[in-house]
């Protein structure tokens, strides 16, 4: 009985904590975008934004590393930091298993800007690199009112520490799902299949008992693996289905994130 | 008569035996059902585990890349002339003080020793970020590169440190909230400390005190 209680003690302190996790996590991040240069905040010029999309996109298809930019409003009183985080990880920017991503935020109304970087580049653009970058090319200039040639020279800078590290393009594998179960079911049949031979009325019982409990005992089972895999498969673990990163990110036509992850590395600067 | 009695004593343990010999099946298929599911629990235990140790191994990651930082900076803010000496040795005495916690596997399933663990490093947290404070007085020494390149070093080493945090109160509570489900809670018992809760990191006051570089 105590232990009874305890546990739901802790059950309800465990809800109450994931209640207040799932708070803190209220971030709101737009959808992956589509293009490798998108601009929602109206901060380039048409003609910038789409030659830098051009030039990230022929980017990916040489190297396989996809860089992409993204310029927003306002992260709404969080930090650019968190923003970045929870976008780079909702889009998986990058490779999955090389993690070779780099996405560069840009908040206009917050004059906020971060540089991102997948966790297989972080000894490539290491925090210093990306810190020189945005302090020493993109603030100066996008201070002295020049955000087209801020960006572009940024960028430029960006995929200049990055070349020379390119890596083939690697498709990568799905682990075949289980089929572990099937001995099991069919071990189980020859089972039913000799007791109905030599006790009809016992078979129809335990049908009637395996089909009410066996049920309960697959559902767990598949349900628990249902909800394992989502999980890993968020942090660039397996991936199953069409969600999944088995395709060439240099497919073109348009930016879709390859499954990559970052760690919070990168440098962030405020003008 | 004798005829008519003759059958019955033959028939009933044939139909005894028959009976025992399904009670048997039911038994075994029982059993069998069960040990699928137990499996089946078991793995995703063992999967949501091994999550959180390989989240936990990013955490110590970003301590670690924070800690070996420190004779770095403690190096440049000597040559300063006249610094505090207070804040940098404040600075080591953390350093040395979370060398000294004895990281292993319990630490996670341990709730004291992870607060222990997390109360050092927290410490060394706040020591450094009143160092930056203290460096705002020495424009000349700020406006060094090296002290540039050191504090986006340790801007970007906080900010690992945020995002490895995070997700692993992530994965411990994904391995909490299955463990301590029903009747996954009856299950998990059997195996002692094998799938005791994990321990969460928790936010305390300083931790909005992470240190910031201002431009």
């Amino acid at each position: 009985m105590r232990s009874f209680r305890a546990g739901a003690f802790a059950l309800c302190l465990l809800l109450s904590f994931g209640l207040s996790l799932s708070r803190a996590a209220d971030i709101q991040i737009p959808p992956s975008p589509s293009r490798w240069a998108t601009d929602t905040a109206g901060f380039l010029s048409a003609g910038a934004l789409d030659a830098l999309d051009q030039k990230l996109e022929a980017y990916a298809q040489q190297t396989g590393h996809q860089v992409i930019v993204y310029i927003g409003g306002t992260t709404e009183g969080y930090p650019i930091e968190e923003f970045a985080a929870k976008a780079f990880e909702a889009w998986k920017v990058g490779r999955q298993g090389l993690d070779d991503g780099l996405a560069l935020f840009i908040m206009a109304e917050d004059r906020a800007v971060r540089i991102e970087v997948g966790y297989g580049l972080e000894s490539i653009v290491p925090d210093i690199t990306a810190g020189r970058i945005i302090n020493d090319i993109l603030i100066p200039k996008v201070r002295a009112g020049d955000a087209d040639g801020a960006v572009s020279d940024a960028v430029a800078a960006i995929l200049a520490a990055i070349s020379g590290e390119a890596v083939p393009i690697q498709e990568s594998k799905r682990p075949g799902q289980g089929s572990a179960r099937a001995p099991f079911i069919i071990f189980a049949v020859i089972i039913f299949a000799i007791i109905f031979l030599t006790s009809p009325s016992l078979a129809l019982w335990l049908l009637v008992n395996i089909l009410g409990g066996g049920s309960h005992g697959s559902g767990g089972g598949s349900g628990s693996i249902g909800r394992v895999f989502p999980k890993s498969g968020s942090s660039g673990g397996w991936r199953s289905g069409s969600g999944g990163g088995g395709f060439r990110s240099s497919g073109g036509g348009g930016f879709r994130g390859g499954g990559g992850r970052s760690g919070g590395g990168g440098a962030s600067g405020r003008w | 008569m004798a005829t008519e009695g003759t059958p019955a004593p033959a028939g009933r343990p044939k139909r005894k035996l028959g009976l025992g010999l399904g009670c048997l099946v039911v038994v075994i298929i029982g059993l069998l059902i069960l040990g699928t599911w137990g499996v089946g629990q078991y793995n995703s235990l063992v999967s949501l585990d091994q999550k959180v140790r390989s989240q936990w191994a990013q955490v110590e990651n970003a301590y670690q890349r924070r800690a070996d930082l420190i004779p770095n900076l403690v190096e440049t803010v000597k040559g300063a002339a006249d610094f505090e000496k207070e804040t940098y040795t404040a600075v080591a005495e953390a350093r040395s003080k979370v060398g000294q916690i004895r990281l292993d596997e319990n630490l996670l399933n341990n709730s004291e020793a992870f607060a222990k663990f997390q109360a050092a490093q927290d410490e060394l947290g706040s020591a450094i970020s009143r160092l930056l404070v203290a460096v705002e007085k020495y424009p000349d020494l700020k406006a060094t590169q090296n002290f540039r390149d050191l504090q986006v070093q340790l801007e970007g080493t906080e900010n690992r440190i945020t995002v490895e945090r995070q997700r692993f109160n992530e994965s411990a509570q994904a391995f909490n909230t299955k463990r301590m489900s029903f009747p996954t809670v009856l299950f998990a018992g059997f195996f002692g400390s094998r799938f005791a809760e994990k321990a969460y990191f928790t936010a305390q006051p300083g931790a909005e005190t992470a240190p910031k570089v201002k431009f």
